[in-house]
Parts: C-alpha cells; sequence; structure tokens
C-alpha cells in the first residue's frame, strides 16, 4: 500500500525547485533576500561558545556594559556575517559550487538582542572558470541591515556556480 | 579608563595592543575536531539553505558533484579558526572592523580538526586614545598539514596603559 503511495508521488509530482544557476547572473542584478531574522542572546551564546569565540564582551554583559554596549551583549560578528551570508545562500548560491573566498568585509553597527537583520546583494562579475568548465564564478557584493536600515556588515563573496546544463545532465 | 576594569580581572594580562609586534607569528593553544553538530546546527541556525552541508543521501548520489559526503560550510571553517584565535587575538577586543582576503582553500569535512595560527601583520593608533588598531593574517589548518582558511582580520583593542587596572 505504502508502496503505491510512493511510486504514485514519483510518477505525479513537479519539482519545486530552488536556487539560481551560471545562466542567470548578470552583472548589476540585485537581490532581496528571504526572511529576515530576529538574532536572539541564545543564537548569540550558541555560536560563541561553540566556535570558542572567547571575547567575553559577547559572553558576559558586565564586560558588554564596562565596553560601552549599553543595550547589552553584542552578537559575535562572525554570527552576523554567516547569519547575513546564510539568508543569501539561495538566491546566490544554492544552485551548487562551493564558496572560494570573501573581500572587504566591513563591520557597521554592532547588532544587540531582537535586532531582525535583512540581506540584499548585487552582482559585481559573471566570469567562466578554466580549471571546471561546467561551472562559474560569481562575484556578489553583500549588505545586511537592522530593522532601523543601518548597515551592520557588507562583504564581496565568490563562489563557484554550477551551470545549468551541468545539473540537468547529473539527474 | 581611570577607574579598575572588571575585564582586567578575568581576561589575560598579555594580549593588550601593547603585546602585538608586526611580524610575530603564534600558535593558538587548542585544536578543534569539526563535527556533524557544528557544521550542521550552525548552518541550519543561520538559515543557510545549501543543502550540501546538510544532506548526506543527496552527496552520496548526485553524482557530479564536487565534493561526495556533506561538507563543512566555509563561513563556519572561518568562524571556528578565527575563534580558535580569539582568546589570544580577541579577548581585549572592543570591536571588529574588518576581514578580508578571507580563502576557502580546502574542504573540511566531519571529522577534521582544525587548528589556528596567526600572524601579525601591523598596529596603529585607533580613533580613540584607550585603543589601537590591529591587522592579524589567520591561518587555519587540519590534521595534514592541509591548508584550510586564510583570512586577514582588523580588530580595534584594548590598550593595557588604559585598561589593565584591575578591579579592587
Amino acid at each position: 500500500m505504502s508502496k503505491t503511495i510512493v511510486s504514485e508521488l514519483r510518477a505525479r509530482a513537479k519539482p519545486w525547485p530552488r536556487g539560481n544557476r551560471y545562466e542567470d547572473f548578470h552583472e548589476g542584478q540585485d537581490f532581496t533576500h528571504h526572511w529576515g531574522r530576529t538574532l536572539s542572546e541564545a543564537d548569540n551564546t550558541l555560536f560563541t561558545a561553540l566556535t570558542m569565540h572567547y571575547n567575553p564582551q559577547h559572553l558576559n554583559v558586565e564586560i558588554a556594559r564596562e565596553n560601552g554596549h549599553m543595550r547589552g551583549i553584542p552578537m559575535t560578528p562572525m554570527l552576523v556575517f554567516t547569519t547575513v551570508f546564510g539568508m543569501s545562500v539561495e538566491d546566490l548560491s544554492e544552485g551548487g559550487g562551493p564558496f572560494l573566498g570573501v573581500e572587504n568585509c566591513v563591520y557597521g553597527v554592532p547588532v544587540f538582542p531582537g535586532d531582525t537583520l535583512s540581506a540584499t546583494s548585487r552582482v559585481i562579475s559573471v566570469r567562466e572558470s578554466a580549471k571546471r568548465p561546467d561551472f562559474g564564478i560569481v562575484t556578489w557584493a553583500t549588505r545586511g541591515t537592522n530593522q532601523h536600515g543601518e548597515e551592520v556588515i557588507r562583504f564581496e563573496r565568490s563562489n563557484l556556480v554550477s551551470r545549468r546544463k551541468s545539473v540537468e545532465d547529473s539527474r | 579608563m581611570a577607574k579598575g576594569s572588571i575585564s582586567a580581572a578575568l581576561t589575560s594580562p598579555n594580549n593588550y595592543f601593547e603585546d602585538f609586534v608586526p611580524g610575530d607569528v603564534w600558535q593558538h593553544a587548542r585544536g578543534k575536531t569539526v563535527t556533524e553538530m557544528d557544521n550542521v546546527l550552525l548552518t541550519n541556525l543561520v538559515l543557510n539553505t545549501a543543502e550540501g552541508h546538510f544532506n548526506e543521501h543527496l552527496m552520496q548520489t548526485a553524482g557530479k558533484g564536487i565534493f561526495a559526503r556533506r561538507v563543512v560550510f566555509g563561513g563556519i571553517n572561518l568562524s571556528i579558526v578565527i575563534g580558535l584565535a580569539a582568546q589570544d587575538t580577541g579577548e581585549q577586543v572592543l570591536r571588529e572592523v574588518a576581514m578580508d582576503k578571507v580563502r576557502l582553500n580546502h574542504p573540511v569535512y566531519h571529522g577534521d580538526t582544525l587548528y589556528a595560527f596567526s600572524e601579525v601583520l601591523e598596529t596603529a593608533d585607533s580613533d580613540r586614545a584607550d585603543a589601537g588598531l590591529v591587522r592579524f593574517m589567520h591561518f587555519g589548518i587540519n590534521q595534514d598539514d592541509a591548508l584550510c582558511v586564510q583570512a586577514e582580520r582588523l580588530v580595534q583593542m584594548k590598550r593595557r596603559s588604559h585598561w589593565a587596572v584591575k578591579v579592587s
């Protein structure tokens, strides 16, 4: 019985695709990435402790205040970076291909518990990969802002991005 | 800061702005074996939707992918390497200013162990008298000495002259 249901699903379901491929990007193209994310003190404690980022202003509110942060514990900047990056992945890099590097990452205003981050990106360059014909290299400028529109981070990221044809061949 | 500081009583005495000399290279005390828990938990926590970090079945069957198993999200490798360097190069940091020249040179898989090294590139005065700027190059290598992560990082760091007076 359940086997019949599964073969029915296999036969009837249409794929609901996510992510873009190399052919989908052109210079100057803008993306407003999905969702936004409100960061909590728990997010920060978990991230800071798991990555062993032992700057106590991200773990001890008394030290955060002594350092001038009257709104509490500032989020560890690597959490801000990876969250803004994470929200950009479906639009930019989920199509397959490894993350190569980041240039010119600059932090803006600090992020405190309860702040909501949003992410946008612009395509800076699109080029072929000499080493891997099934992929291209795309570079984006990504920007993270808080609920007041203030910039919390900006950076340029490059990935190998698979071409649509190579993805179809692998199916 | 004229009065004693709480942080001076709770942190190392030898990692203030004045302690960093351009050209010095440091090997940090601990490594970390990156587990499935670290990768999947943090990848999902930050909403990174790339399945290559959390769908083992896809990675083993997708055929034409570059990797044949789940690979750790590069943002986590970078965060762990900077984390491993943070007690020495971040305990006295007031503000992370910038990162540059970040390279993810080699993939990291569940069970690989990362170790961190840091080179002091330059030091400079900053816009506040009680802190200076330090630029580091951080390196993350795995258990086989493969270079996995490289990143330049600029921080604003407390000066001992202003911050190292302990609360009595």
